[in-house]
């Protein structure tokens, strides 16, 4: 089926909810209420999954009725739905979610259906891959390398970018020479620490430019400069 | 019957739409805001208005012969047409983007800083006081004053049914006026088509069908076919839907229109906008910036006129990059221009032989000034991929010289053509000078102003996908912000040249070099519509 894109997988889930109240409250209802107060951005729960791509998590309340002469249908239960595209093998990836947020993870699904017999990675595995459903069409958005090599490349376009403008205006401000260029460059190379995929870095769900690039660069280019004066 | 030209009743519609008046025959103008204040007035004072209304006829067909000495048109605001008592249901038919009005669509133009609503002209301060756009374009001061008088005595008789609004800054900055001025900048006695950078302004306005044009003149200006961009067969007129109301559009359909058919019919959307040009700012970032561009060997005035031809994709005398991308060449057709248009309209002493030769050297400069394209420059290396015109007009260069990505190469910039209208205002002699009155009363007229300006102002200037450029925007118009340490942010990337030796060069601590100072959206009936709107018998029913 198609759920695999090159190294790129994407993962449809539907988990069943259990029909039932707490404290005056549906449980489905409970589930969307702490879906919206998960913190946002880098440091949503999805952000500490690995290998995430893009993730989404939502409440399907019923399906919709398209005015008639369609047939007017309902679903039997409301549905946590989780979708996710990312890289790697689908037991990889859950066994790192599982990793990462079982916690976060107990605490929403003990409102679904049959999670109370869910102790372990290996029965979580067992129990999403229960709920999976097979998608008919999947593209990946992005390439289908590894998400730190992704995060990566995106930091070195971007410090390159600020190597390139200032390097420029150095030369402009009388710096001439391509022995000048090249150990700036040099710095520069040492600076991004390309193979290191633990080191400097795009940060996980970052939402705009990281001032701090920019910043790093000029200081490991002016700093080099002021030393060799 | 006639079953393939389209037929515009050019009587019916009002004038600068499908002509515009032209620097030269127009050179002086006056845009007047009013406010109806009853509504039995605002009707009678449409009325009376109407015998003096230009139409889109040929000027010398519409006065016995000779040309009006001076225009006059109007427009409406949504708040106008409900003053003016437009039922209900007409009013409800209108589209979305002119019902908002401009202020409140500020996130998509990007009128944001110092282009933020809170800064404009004291006219725009109150919602919904504008209601009226008068337009005066006239050969001569004494001729704009006499119609602006006019005019004036009209809204005497109202008696404070309509009044006429205050508020637009003048001067130093510190003077309010009762009119927009609006004036061809002169140099040495003669009016220009220049705007305040000093680049020559509204060379390729968008040729539609029904315009009566001929073949030569849809060279650059109608939609690209797959044949040479210098040829006749290399362009087709648009279909006048794009641009007044009730034809066949682009897209095969009348564009939405308000109902009935006959309030719309021959009608069309403007969109009125106040630009301030900080020359100061624009002239000290060129001279600072061009120091280091390009071989340094060349001249200080090479260099900076290079890297300003960059900026728009012209040189500042109208010369195309793409057919022109060095000094040498730009200079040479800046001096054919200036001997062929001399002949032709100043020296009057000329043969009928000379005239003829000038007549005939200045129709082939103005067919090179418009019938090019980019496909020859992929990369950008003569045009820049981010220069204003390449940007505003990409001329089917966004099928990437893949030949039949699309259907047609204009596949994705033929719904989003604009008719530039407006004048330059202000003195910008003092060109060091940031906060004197000065910049373009730019004006666009579309059938649609979501699909054609909204987008062209949202996608094309104030970022940069559409061209592979991420989020950059347009060097002159573009939104530029500031970084978190309060410098300037703007940038661009001047793409390299190999033939000619240049370097890529980026430019970057750009501030922004145009600021919105007020606006709106205006509808703009045809004279049946005004009648109509006039007497009160608008009636969707």
């Amino acid at each position: 089926m198609g759920n695999r894109f090159g190294n790129a997988y994407g993962l449809t889930v539907l988990i069943p909810v259990k029909p039932g109240t707490e404290n005056n409250r549906a449980y489905d209802k409970i589930i969307r209420d702490q879906l919206q107060s998960w913190p946002k951005h880098n440091e949503s729960p999805l952000a500490r999954v690995p290998n995430t791509y893009l993730a989404r998590v939502f409440l399907l309340q019923d399906v919709f009725y398209e005015g008639a002469p369609a047939v007017e249908e309902h679903l039997k239960n409301k549905y946590l739905v989780f979708t996710s595209n990312f890289h790697g093998d689908l037991d990889t990836y859950l066994y790192g979610m599982w990793e990462e947020i079982s916690d976060v993870l107990q605490v929403l699904l003990k409102y679904c259906f049959a999670f109370e017999n869910i102790h372990s990675a290996t029965e979580f595995v067992r129990y999403i891959k229960k709920c999976q459903i097979n998608n008919s069409l999947f593209f990946n958005g992005s390439n289908d390398k590894p998400l730190p090599e992704q995060l990566k490349a995106l930091y070195v376009k971007q410090a390159f970018i600020h190597f390139a403008y200032l390097t420029q205006h150095l030369r402009n401000q009388g710096d001439s020479g391509a022995v000048n260029l090249q150990q700036s460059f040099k710095k520069f190379v040492d600076l991004i620490d390309i193979e290191n995929l633990d080191g400097n870095s795009w940060p996980v769900a970052a939402t705009q430019v990281p001032v701090e690039i920019e910043q790093d660069v000029k200081a490991t280019i002016m700093g080099h400069k002021e030393v060799s004066k | 019957m006639n079953t393939r030209n389209t037929v515009l009743d050019l009587h019916d519609i009002q004038g600068n739409i499908v002509f515009g008046y032209g620097r030269w025959g127009y050179p002086v103008s006056r845009y007047l805001f009013f406010k109806i204040n009853n509504k039995r007035q605002g009707m009678a004072f449409m009325k009376s208005l109407v015998p003096l209304i230009t139409s889109s006829a040929p000027l010398d067909k519409q006065n016995n012969g000779t040309a009006p000495p001076a225009t006059t048109n109007v427009a409406f605001t949504y708040a106008g047409l409900r003053e003016l008592g437009l039922p209900d249901e007409s009013m409800r038919s209108f589209p979305e983007d002119f019902r908002m009005g401009m202020k409140a669509r500020k996130d998509i133009l990007g009128d944001d800083g110092p282009s933020a609503p809170e800064h404009w002209d004291p006219i725009w301060l109150n919602q919904y006081d504008v209601h009226v756009f008068l337009s005066i374009n006239a050969t001569s001061d004494t001729q704009l004053e006499q119609r602006y008088e006019q005019i004036l005595q009209l809204i005497d008789k109202t008696s404070d049914g309509v009044i006429l609004l205050s508020g637009h800054r003048d001067g130093d900055g510190s003077t309010l006026s009762d009119y927009q001025s609006g004036n061809a900048i002169v140099i040495d006695g003669k009016p220009t088509a220049n705007e305040h950078f000093h680049y020559v302004d509204g060379i390729s306005n968008p040729v539609f069908k029904g315009q009566g044009r001929n073949r030569a003149e849809t060279v650059g200006a109608g939609k690209p076919t797959r044949a040479s961009a210098t040829t006749d067969d290399g362009w087709e007129a648009l279909e006048a839907g794009e641009f007044v109301l009730g034809h066949k559009d682009e897209s095969g359909e009348y564009p939405i229109a308000p109902k009935p058919r006959l309030l719309s019919f021959n009608g069309s959307f403007m969109v009125y906008r106040k630009l301030h040009q900080n020359v100061g700012k624009f002239t000290s970032y060129l001279e600072m910036t061009s120091k280091h561009y390009g071989d340094a060997k060349l001249s200080t005035d090479e260099k900076q006129e290079t890297l300003k031809a960059k900026f728009a994709g012209r040189w500042s005398n109208g010369a195309p990059l793409s057919t022109y991308p060095d000094y040498a060449s730009a200079e040479e057709f800046g001096e054919q221009w200036q001997s062929a248009t001399e002949v032709l309209f100043y020296q009057a002493d000329a043969t009928t032989e000379e005239k003829n030769n000038a007549r005939e050297k200045y129709e082939t400069l103005k067919a090179q000034r418009r019938g090019f394209n980019y496909d020859h420059d992929v990369d950008g290396a003569k045009c820049p991929l981010g220069a204003h015109t390449r940007r505003t007009n990409p001329r089917g260069s966004l099928e990437f010289d893949t030949q039949g990505a699309f259907d047609t190469p204009g596949a994705m910039v033929n719904r989003r053509r604009i008719l530039r209208r407006g004048l330059p205002y202000g003195n910008s002699s003092d060109r060091t000078n940031n906060s004197a009155e000065h910049g373009t009363i730019f004006m666009v007229i579309n059938a649609s102003i979501e699909r054609q300006f909204e987008f062209v102002q949202q996608q094309w200037i104030n970022y940069g996908n559409d061209f592979k450029l991420s989020n950059e925007k347009d060097v002159l118009l573009g939104n530029h912000g500031e970084t978190q340490d309060g410098n300037p942010d703007g940038r661009t990337v001047i793409n390299g040249n190999k033939t000619l030796g240049q370097p890529t060069y980026m430019c970057s601590g750009m501030p922004r070099f145009v600021e919105t100072r007020g606006g709106d959206y205006f509808f703009i009936p045809s004279l049946t519509a005004l009648r109509m709107i006039a007497e009160g018998i608008i009636d969707p029913t």
